[in-house]
């Protein structure tokens, strides 16, 4: 059948979002806004230390009339598993995460034992009566003193504190150092630091005993997949649960994960047979929600006179926390796999540890992976460039991947997306259009005249490329309401991206519709027998595809059936403003309206077709779609006291067709200020015993407006071969290339000082102790 | 022991008894079911939770219900009139100054009193009024270029 349908209005418009003026006006539903008549509210008793064995007693509490549930480890239902951890790789180490702690903690915060009561602040008071008997075992806080002999083994069963080790091993990288005329070996180091959402993780459970029905309500980033983890932890069979991701207040990986209070809430309501929410308080989210991006990286470079990499060796250690969670392994898997970048690098061999310690699970933040990757290389380029005097934009062109070595096989694999095949872009045209967005001759001008007059400047560049769009798939479902409007559902899962708006422009466009005339239902499990959720800058590429492939179909039974009403040929029919007609003719036609009372059942329709317009479709991911950018900071360090000042920001990015350039914007800027944030400012830290140090937002800084300059995007649009309308993802790239675009930048303002910066985060106080040692 | 207080919130008195310890936010969200008072720290960090007491802005997450006895408060619940949105809350809109928008209500709050108060704010007096308030999403950028189409919108109206 012919296209059928006009020229895109919506796709590719910066349309204002549908869901703002709910938002605007207090319309939110989050998590602690739902009430349930009969609801009870929880609180979770964790552990003060860091490594101990424990004995717990709840006999206080369980005699409080106040109490309404008391549950500890010896509470749970026999032979419940641990939590999962779902992205396992041949070597990994059995999960053994329980949902409360037994005899013994791993990391302060850990669970211990949930209390129920009719408030809040009831059951908090009600934790005060547990008493908890602990026996303080050596805590190990650092990943190589973790491996090293002697040292405190978290977890007896396995023998070590290694869960993971992987490896890639590309061309002979053995023979290009041997040839190498120049070898340049760096220890870098990114610290622990996470999403912080700022809406905290929430559950509400409500196990109906009349029905034997469970619905959970859950700050979720993927209500199908926590679907899987309710059923499989409680083993229950799908029909009897549902599972509701209501507004969902930012997510960032944090809530890519299953966490313990998913299962704990179900079974406490279970045991009362009442409604039972939980709302983690702050202090909780910073010692309960996963943490991101430790990781050491020993790196050696091999290089020609003429800067061009020949070969390139990493070991990564990342440190993960006490227990291998949900999504453990992806940050080494990623970053090992994607180290050398958008740069040829023909020989490359990575080995890749996750290695536990006593503090809180590591897993995914905003590009998981890929942040510390891209600091390596990126950090390695500016080493070069220096050591060699080569410009370091000039480097990296020397460097580069050309346009038509695309698709490029890089040789390596990611874990639960696939092989590492570049599809599509033109990674030399994206710096260069950084480049010039910035005014990079005019700044080094600048620059020099700035150090004449003793102010540090400094520009830092730093060009990735990414992994977005992973499958499995993702899910859609396009009706046509008896009045003409679409309903149309989506298998993801939203926490901020702008689902409902950037759907209906896909859905919209197939019947030239306004974006009004669209409804986007989502993140409900009842709603979408299948779906996967929102992470990996996936749901505009795989979500839109999907919706895109479901609007096409809806589309084209609607045009047969006008067609058969006209006794004309289908392939004359057009979509057009809400009508299906004879093209060029378009009184010769029906509203959307009259062809849905058409389909309608009872009514009399073509041989072979169905009842109603409505269809739901699978978009089955061909591979993965890797998008790519180049980051550009200035920055300003002052001397004297370490304060770095972004100046300015500029970001040029390739995340294929757009659907929603505001949209898209927007996360892109988001996702350099989050990433900003966390190289200049934000640090999880602890002490040597395994005690947090900052979990609270007095002492966590975050970047508040006064913080952050204008982040300026460009966009480049080369659309991928791997889906229909040529989408690649958008919603992490920001936070993946800031890192290693500041530090750069403040190094380049003081390396005339002797200055080299290889750690993050890079704040005041670690600044100034770094130019006061290079003027020792 | 409940302590009585009476407030007008949105423009409706309300006479309840409350715990002492009641913070002022847990009684507008679930005294009141006026939910759009969000709590993103609970310890007056964050600003999701900013309301206005008798036109000025408080963190409702720190103060105390029995302390706002007597007063008149305002929530984003509170801001537009008859479905009829505000300059700011317009401004937010048209210029994409949200994504999750769990800050958002202590965003328009912090804003609709600096626009009260000066309705031609410079670049910088922006930041300096909005460096309280976290966005986790926007990265900023969009939120003053929101503040700023909100205050073209005032003047227009």
């Amino acid at each position: 059948m012919s296209a059928g349908v006009g020229v895109p209005k919506l796709v590719g418009a910066s349309v204002r979002r549908k869901e703002d003026p709910r938002l605007l006006q207090g319309g939110g539903r989050y998590v602690a806004d739902l009430k349930r008549v009969g609801l009870l509210h929880a609180a979770v008793l964790r552990s003060p230390v860091a490594h101990a064995s424990i004995r717990v007693s709840v006999d206080a509490v369980r005699a409080d009339p106040r109490t309404r549930l008391v549950l500890t480890a010896a509470d749970l239902p026999e032979g419940m598993p641990p939590l999962p951890c779902i992205d396992v790789m041949p070597a990994t180490k059995p999960a053994n995460e329980p949902l409360l702690a037994r005899d013994v903690v791993r990391f302060v915060g850990e669970p211990i034992a949930v209390v129920v009561a009719e408030s809040r602040a009831v059951a908090e008071d009600l934790l005060e009566l547990i008493e908890l008997d602990f026996e303080e075992r050596s805590a190990v806080v650092d990943p190589e003193a973790a491996m090293a002999d002697g040292a405190p083994v978290l977890h007896e069963d396995w023998g070590t504190n290694v869960g993971n080790e992987l490896t890639h091993d590309v061309g002979d990288v053995d023979a290009a150092f041997a040839a190498a005329a120049h070898v340049f070996k760096q220890r870098l180091k990114i610290h622990r630091y996470h999403g912080m959402p700022l809406e905290t993780r929430g559950v509400l459970a409500d196990w109906d005993p009349a029905r034997d029905h469970l619905t959970v309500w859950s700050s979720t980033q993927f209500p199908h997949a926590l679907k899987q983890f309710v059923t499989g932890m409680l083993g229950l069979p799908p029909h009897q649960v549902r599972i509701i991701a209501p507004d969902v207040g930012g997510g960032f990986g944090v809530k890519c994960e299953f966490y313990p209070e998913e299962i704990l809430l179900c079974l406490a309501s279970r045991g009362v047979g009442r409604p039972v929410k939980w709302i983690e308080d702050r202090y909780e989210h910073f010692v309960s929600a996963s943490h991101a991006r430790e990781q050491i990286h020993d790196v050696e470079v091999a290089v020609e006179p003429n800067g061009v990499i020949t070969a390139l060796r990493d070991r990564i250690v990342t440190n993960n926390g006490a227990y291998l969670h949900t999504l453990a392994i992806t940050p080494s898997s990623i970053a090992s796999a994607m180290v050398p970048g958008p740069y040829r690098i023909p020989n490359y061999a990575c080995k890749a540890l996750s290695v536990v310690t006593n503090k809180v699970p590591l897993a995914v933040y905003r590009g998981a992976g890929h942040p510390q990757a891209v600091f390596v290389m990126e950090r390695m380029m500016d080493v070069i460039a220096r050591e060699l005097r080569i410009d370091p934009a000039e480097l990296r062109y020397r460097n580069f991947l050309q346009p038509d070595e695309l698709p490029f096989d890089r040789g390596t694999e990611i874990v639960l997306a696939g092989k590492v095949v570049y599809d599509s872009g033109d990674y030399p045209e994206c710096l260069r259009r950084a480049l010039e967005m910035v005014g990079y001759e005019a700044f080094r001008e600048e620059q020099a005249r700035a150090r004449a007059e003793g102010r540090c400047l400094g520009l830092g560049m730093a060009v990735y490329v990414e992994e977005t769009a992973i499958g499995p798939y993702e899910s859609a479902t396009v009706r046509v309401e008896p009045s003409g409007h679409l309903v149309v559902y989506t298998g993801a899962s939203p926490h901020g991206q702008g689902h409902e708006t950037a759907f209906a422009q896909v859905a919209a466009d197939q019947f030239g519709v306004g974006i009004d005339d669209v409804t986007v239902l989502h993140s409900d499990t009842d709603l979408m027998q299948y779906g996967v959720g929102t992470y990996a800058s996936r749901s505009a590429p795989v979500g839109g595809s999907a919706m895109n492939k479901a609007a096409v179909v809806v589309r084209e039974k609607a045009q047969r059936l006008a067609a058969h009403m006209l006794e004309a040929d289908p392939e004359d029919m057009v979509a057009s403003e809400g009508r299906i007609h004879v093209v060029g003719d378009p009184a010769r036609g029906f509203s959307l309206a009259e062809l849905a009372a058409a389909a309608m059942p009872g009514s009399p329709l073509p041989d072979g077709m169905t009842h109603e317009l409505q269809a739901t479709e699978y978009f089955d991911v061909p591979g993965i779609a890797f998008a790519y950018a180049a980051h550009i900071a200035v920055v300003e360090v002052d001397s004297e006291t370490g304060v770095v000042t972004p100046e300015r920001y500029c970001v040029v990015h390739d995340s294929g067709t757009l659907i929603n350039p505001l949209i898209v914007d927007g996360q892109v800027q988001g996702g350099v200020v989050q990433g900003l944030g966390g190289t200049l400012m934000e640090e999880l830290m602890y002490d040597d015993d395994g005690q947090p140090l900052n979990p609270n937002f007095v002492d966590y800084l975050m970047p508040a407006v006064g913080n952050v300059p204008t982040i300026e995007v460009g966009h480049m649009e080369t659309p991928t071969p791997l889906n229909p309308m040529g989408m690649k993802g958008a919603g992490e790239g920001g936070a993946v290339g800031s890192p290693a675009a500041l530090v750069n930048a403040v190094e380049d303002a003081v390396a005339h000082l002797g200055v080299r910066v290889m750690s993050s985060p890079v704040t005041p106080n670690g600044l100034y102790d770094l130019i006061a040692a290079a003027r020792r | 022991m409940p302590e009585p207080i009476q407030v007008t919130v949105n423009g409706v008195a309300y006479a309840r008894e409350v715990p002492a310890r009641m913070t002022l936010a847990d009684f507008l969200r679930e005294e009141l079911d006026l939910t759009a008072t969000h709590l993103g720290c609970e310890h007056g960090v964050c600003g999701a939770c900013t309301v206005h007491i008798d036109g000025h802005t408080a963190r409702a997450c720190i103060t105390l219900a029995v302390q706002a006895d007597g007063t008149a408060i305002t929530t984003a619940e509170g801001l537009a009139r008859n479905g009829q949105l505000t300059a700011v809350q317009q401004g937010f809109w048209n210029k994409h100054g949200m994504q999750c928008g769990f800050c958002t209500p202590g965003f328009l709050m912090t804003v609709t009193e600096l626009l009260d108060e000066n309705p031609e704010p410079s670049d910088e007096e922006i930041r300096d009024a909005l460096g309280a308030n976290i966005c986790r999403c926007t990265g900023y950028t969009k939120i003053i270029e929101a503040v700023h189409e909100a205050v073209r919108l005032r003047a227009a109206r």
